[in-house]
């Protein structure tokens, strides 16, 4: 049966390997994977595990339709530029102040709902454009914006690996304020210098900046900024704190609130054309990340069934503890590449247990794997995060120099989930209940 | 209260991805970018699961 997965295994990387060079596409090369992994472990031609994976990461694409569709409707009203030349105006000579800011700014929506990719969505093309105009090389954007939408899913309340591990394991979800912030204070800081200490060789002057950004349109004031992401700040925080007392509206919903009161703001509100068209554009802008989580959540359904999945997990927790310690920044990462938030479940939960037997705090190791695993947005075969990182900031270079653009920040958070998980017992004063 | 307005959410989210199909089909025909045969593959089956929500079959 080892021998059967570990050969299903193979043939499976060996064809995603061949598909993704032959065909370019990371999306069909998946399903292809899928579907010879399925033929080689006996299940035929897997229609109904194909169409059941489909479904897996349905919800998250939708989220990603609703969240650009409110975005790009919000700056097609002229209010995101608005805001661009605002903060250029009040922020642009303190640059750490600026920095700081966008980083807080970055977190808010992540630490709201869970998923890094939310922050980029809402607020990764403003920061973008900010940073841009400041001078910043399109690597350090690139860089920033991924490692804070990383922190941004870490922070709490929502961390969804630190919760799905903590639900399997029988253990409850309290304790994980501080022994979050913590480390994302010190990986916020060390990005923030990494960031702003680089050399800035484009950078112009405010006045030519401020001439080259456009006007806002006639009629806009800080009413029309502000409440159409206010009512997104509090639609989501009523979810969270007062969820028995309103009806259960989900992300896209509110999503699609927002882009109907930054239309209701606009003063071309009535010309439904104007809005389909950037809803056409939308939905083609969306699509390569639409196609690639629902082809992710087929390729991961035929793992569960084939017992790849499994595989897997077996392997890495079964090795010795200092191997565990050693690869963890391997495994963890690809893991999350490969599963998503299964990677808390299917590797994450085991180590739970096999530290817990052992004695170490169970609490800050769920912190730690939750450093841990989000490095693995950017990592095939889903790289979900990474590919919205760069469509956002407009990163022109191969997507291998993105992951080299990222790598110091990447690897500094990636030290300290290590050490996280190597101290438990001497960080558990962070484990504040 | 909450029951009726649960049910009305529900019906608007069958509404929203009925919607989208639409929208991923006529992008399948009047697409700018990504015109290879291996993208109508990616397009259909990304229709296929919106079609099949509407439909209420998952």
């Amino acid at each position: 049966m080892y021998l059967q997965t570990t050969i299903i295994a193979i043939v499976m990387v060996a064809t995603f390997a061949l598909a993704s060079w032959k065909l370019k596409s990371p999306e069909i090369s998946m399903v292809i994977t899928a579907i010879v992994g399925a033929l080689v472990g006996g299940f035929g031609f897997p229609s109904r595990l194909l169409v059941e994976g489909m479904f897996t990461y349905f919800d998250v694409g939708l989220i990603f339709l609703t969240a650009s569709i409110f975005i790009n409707i919000y700056s097609e009203t002229g209010a995101m530029n608005a805001l661009v030349r605002w903060i250029v105006k009040q922020f642009y000579d303190k640059k750490w102040l600026m920095l700081i800011l966008l980083g807080i700014l970055l977190i808010i929506p992540g630490a709201l709902t869970g998923a890094g990719s939310v922050s980029i969505f809402v607020v990764g093309g403003l920061v973008s454009s900010v940073m841009n105009y400041m001078g910043f090389s399109k690597k350090r954007i690139a860089a920033f914006i991924y490692l804070f939408a990383m922190l941004a899913a870490v922070a709490p309340p929502i961390n969804l690996w630190a919760m799905l591990m903590a639900a399997q394991a029988n253990m409850p979800y309290v304790g994980f304020g501080v022994v979050l912030i913590v480390p994302i204070i010190i990986i916020a800081a060390f990005t923030i210098l990494y960031t702003g200490l680089s050399k800035t060789p484009g950078r112009k002057t405010k006045t030519e900046i401020l001439e080259e950004l456009p006007q806002p349109p006639a009629g806009m004031n800080w009413f029309k900024i502000l409440v159409p992401f206010g009512v997104l700040l509090v639609l989501i925080l009523l979810m969270q704190y007062a969820t028995f007392y309103i009806p259960v509206l989900g992300l896209p919903l509110t999503f699609m609130i927002c882009a109907f009161i930054s239309m209701g703001m606009d003063k071309d509100r009535w010309k439904v054309k104007k809005w389909y068209n950037v809803m056409v554009k939308t939905v083609d802008q969306v699509f390569p990340l639409l196609g690639t989580v629902i082809s992710v959540g087929v390729l991961v359904n035929i793992m569960t069934a084939t017992g790849v999945k499994g595989l897997l997990a077996i392997t890495f927790i079964t090795l010795p503890m200092a191997f565990i310690y050693i690869t963890a920044l391997i495994f963890a990462p690809f893991a999350q590449g490969s599963l998503s938030y299964g990677s808390a479940i299917i590797l994450g939960t085991p180590i739970i247990f096999l530290f817990n037997s052992m004695g170490l705090n169970v609490t800050v190791t769920a912190a730690a794997l939750s450093f841990l695993f989000p490095l693995g947005d950017c990592l095939p075969p889903s790289r979900i995060v990474g590919r919205l990182t760069i469509e956002t900031v407009g990163y022109e270079g191969s997507y291998m120099s993105f992951l080299k653009a990222i790598a110091i920040p990447w690897l500094f958070m990636g030290a300290i989930g290590l050490l996280m998980l190597l101290f438990p017992n001497q960080l558990r004063f962070l484990v504040v209940y | 209260m909450l029951v009726f307005f649960d049910t009305i959410i529900y019906y608007l989210y069958f509404i929203m991805t009925a919607f989208f199909a639409f929208l991923l089909l006529r992008n399948l025909f009047k697409r700018e970018k990504r015109k290879a045969l291996v993208y109508d593959i990616v397009y259909s089956y990304v229709i296929i699961t919106f079609i099949l929500r509407v439909i209420g079959i998952k």
